[in-house]
């Protein structure tokens, strides 16, 4: 019985961040913060079984898991792909975050949101089971946005919750990876992240030598994990001491490379109210084409799109980007942020001030793909240094 | 669960010419729609796309809507060429709007500019509806031209209510006016202040006295401007804000400012809250 392999990770388990695992809601103010299980249990696994399960769960959901693509150039950064009859070959559980944060899954690029004239005062949504194997620290602490923006807190009432994100939310099993490298661009420590995740999983793999440490996170993870005992193993202090060996070695990895962009402001107390020079020297190279939205896991934003359709009118919201002129245009033609370089610095301000400010939540995650993403290579890090240095020269 | 995205089928009942440009639409939705005055509403035009808009009609009728638009964007000018008996859709009512518990027994100034006195309309009507509340109605208006000039059957009758005052302007001088000329600011100039000494009509007592504000933005900066030097409190000054507020829901984040989103913290916003904010408007 694997029950008896568990180990208690003790009953103050940490939960700071507010992340509720997923399919986990309790009904009270803060439904949004961490029930989790009383006590954290782990179980060993070896690779080959690893694979097995996952090949167990497709079964009965969507399974999705980091593969490399070796598209166009040599860098085999992986990315989500759907289990179909067999594993990929080329799943890559090892490394740095997958090219896509786990907002995807539960916060699709386009989704039809209503039909009209006639429709039904219930929402339609398509939610189909769905496991995610490969979501990072950076990933699962992004999707805390999602539910303080989409799921009813003190300030948004449950009149306003959203069905398309809630029921994504609940039907998908998070199974979050530690990181076992960083890329360059990773910079979570350096806003209050680590490169692996704490709280807000269903279940995490802690990758070693010869398998992984299943921590279960919520009563859900613990069910993947029902009737595939001849699979599991008890952890070992082995175990247990080369994950805090590889956690330790990452967050120092990424301790190094974060010491050239330090600045005085803890992350958490941010004040980038700088000068227009100090915003306008940042945004040279941007061209506002948004691709750092759309890899970012707590950019929420969207637009709402009518048009026509079988039987009448229907209304799809996708992904939108704050960079663009039109986003805070009104129908007027007035507009708040008619510069590119006020709609950039919204977009940081946002979040590191606005998003604590409004959710009590600093919003950058420190995944370091807006700077991957970027085609005018700006980098966050030193847009960010710039800024406080000029403002300080004030 | 509840489907928040999904418009209300509203039939266009009735519509009125206001300017060349500015048309008062009657819409009776399918399931009634309340709302309290100040709070706004997504109009959507089928296949076209939504528009937020502050109702004009009274908010104690449920069953009709009255709106009053402007034709300068995409939903707009298609709502142009629709008809009476078509069908558009509507949700809402959302965001906050304005507490008329605050107001009693306090003179209340209403400052409109072109189409903003639209919006203000639904706040006029609420208060005529309990018009011995108020210690005073003082509406001012300013608009271009007299052909831009809104509501123009509907100004003298609102004059004619108890307690209540109307005060015109036009920007430039033309033939056909013979009132006061001037943009909005120059219907402030002479308030009437419990402070000033020989004042005609019933004055304002600026520590309490509310302000509810629309127009366009640059009217809303002097407007402000205008009333905290008469010694209005920021906390009364009640600013109609202009975001694009697209899901009225706080979520798309168009219309977000700072840490606001427009459409849950506003629209109706007091100079107090957006103090913060270097030009706001």
């Amino acid at each position: 019985m694997a029950r008896g392999f568990y180990v208690n990770m003790g009953d103050d388990h940490p939960s700071a961040l507010g992340v509720a695992p997923s399919g986990f809601r309790e009904k009270s103010d803060t439904p949004f913060q961490a029930r989790g299980l009383a006590r954290m249990k782990e179980v060993f696994i070896g690779s080959e079984n690893l694979l097995k399960l996952i090949g167990r769960w497709a079964k009965d959901h969507r399974v999705y898991v980091p593969v490399t693509f070796d598209i166009m150039n040599n860098e085999e950064t992986p990315d989500y792909d759907l289990v179909k009859d067999a594993l990929p070959e080329t799943i890559q559980l090892h490394g740095a975050a997958p090219a896509h944060s786990a907002k995807t899954f539960v916060f699709y690029p386009r989704e039809v949101v209503a039909n009209y004239p006639s429709s039904d005062a219930e929402a339609n949504v398509e939610a189909p089971s769905t496991v995610v194997v490969g979501p990072r620290g950076c990933d699962v602490r992004g999707l805390a946005k999602f539910d303080k923006v989409y799921w009813s807190t003190k300030h948004f009432t449950e009149e306003h919750d959203d069905p398309f994100i809630i029921e994504k939310r609940e039907n998908t099993y998070i199974v979050s990876i530690d990181c076992t490298a960083a890329k360059e661009t990773c910079f979570c420590t350096a806003v209050g992240g680590k490169p692996f995740a704490e709280e807000g999983f269903d279940l995490n793999l802690s990758p070693l030598g010869t398998g992984c440490i299943v921590t279960v996170g919520s009563e859900r993870g613990d069910g993947l994990l029902a009737g595939s005992d001849d699979l599991l193993r008890e952890v070992t202090q082995e175990h247990k001491s080369e994950r805090d060996k590889n956690r330790a070695s990452v967050t120092e990895a990424v301790d190094r490379q974060n010491a050239q962009f330090a600045v005085e402001q803890p992350y958490d107390k941010r004040d980038l109210a700088s000068s227009e020079d100090a915003w306008a020297y940042v945004t040279q190279n941007c061209v506002g084409c948004g691709a750092c939205n759309r890899v970012c896991p707590t950019c929420t934003c969207f637009l709402l799109v009518d048009q026509r359709a079988k039987g009448g009118y229907e209304r799809s919201r996708n992904w939108d980007t704050c960079l663009s002129i039109g986003y805070a245009r009104t129908g007027g033609g007035g507009n708040s942020r008619p510069a590119l370089a006020q709609r950039l610095e919204n977009r940081l301000r946002c979040k590191f001030e606005y998003s604590r400010d409004r959710y009590g939540l600093v919003t950058c995650t420190g995944c370091g793909r807006c700077i991957d993403a970027c085609m005018g290579r700006i980098d966050m890090r030193e847009a960010i240094k710039h800024v406080i240095t000029e403002k300080a020269k004030v | 669960m509840k489907n928040l995205y999904r418009p209300i089928e509203s039939v266009i009942e009735d519509i009125k010419s206001e300017t060349p440009n500015i048309t008062t639409y009657r819409f009776r939705p399918k399931e009634p729609i309340s709302f309290e005055a100040g709070q706004f509403v997504e109009l959507t035009v089928p296949g076209v796309g939504e528009a937020p808009f502050t109702p004009s009609s009274n908010p104690n009728i449920t069953d009709t809507m009255e709106i009053t638009i402007m034709a300068v964007g995409t939903v707009t000018e298609a709502l142009t060429k629709m008809k009476v008996g078509d069908t558009v859709g509507i949700r809402g009512p959302y965001g906050n709007g304005y507490n008329l518990t605050d107001f009693e027994g306090k003179e209340i100034l209403i400052v409109g500019g072109g189409v903003g006195l639209a919006p203000l309309r639904s706040l006029i009507l609420a208060l005529f509806d309990d018009v011995d509340k108020y210690k005073k109605i003082s509406i001012r208006y300013g608009a271009r031209t007299p052909e831009d000039i809104i509501y123009k059957d509907l100004l003298p009758e609102w004059a004619q209510v108890k307690n209540t005052e109307v005060l015109q302007t036009i920007d430039q001088p033309h033939p056909k006016w013979t009132g006061t000329v001037g943009v909005i600011t120059v219907l402030l100039d002479d308030l009437p202040l419990l402070t000033t000494v020989d004042v005609e009509g019933l004055p304002f007592s600026p520590e309490t006295a509310v302000a509810c504000v629309c127009g366009p933005p640059i009217m809303l900066k002097f407007v402000n401007i205008a009333l905290l030097e008469k010694g209005f409190k920021p906390e009364n000054i009640y600013h109609s804000m202009e975001r694009n507020m697209s899901c009225g829901l706080g979520k798309c984040g168009h219309c977000m400012m700072g840490e606001f989103y427009i459409c849950k913290d506003g629209p109706v916003m007091t100079a107090a809250q957006i103090a913060e904010f270097d030009d706001p408007f």
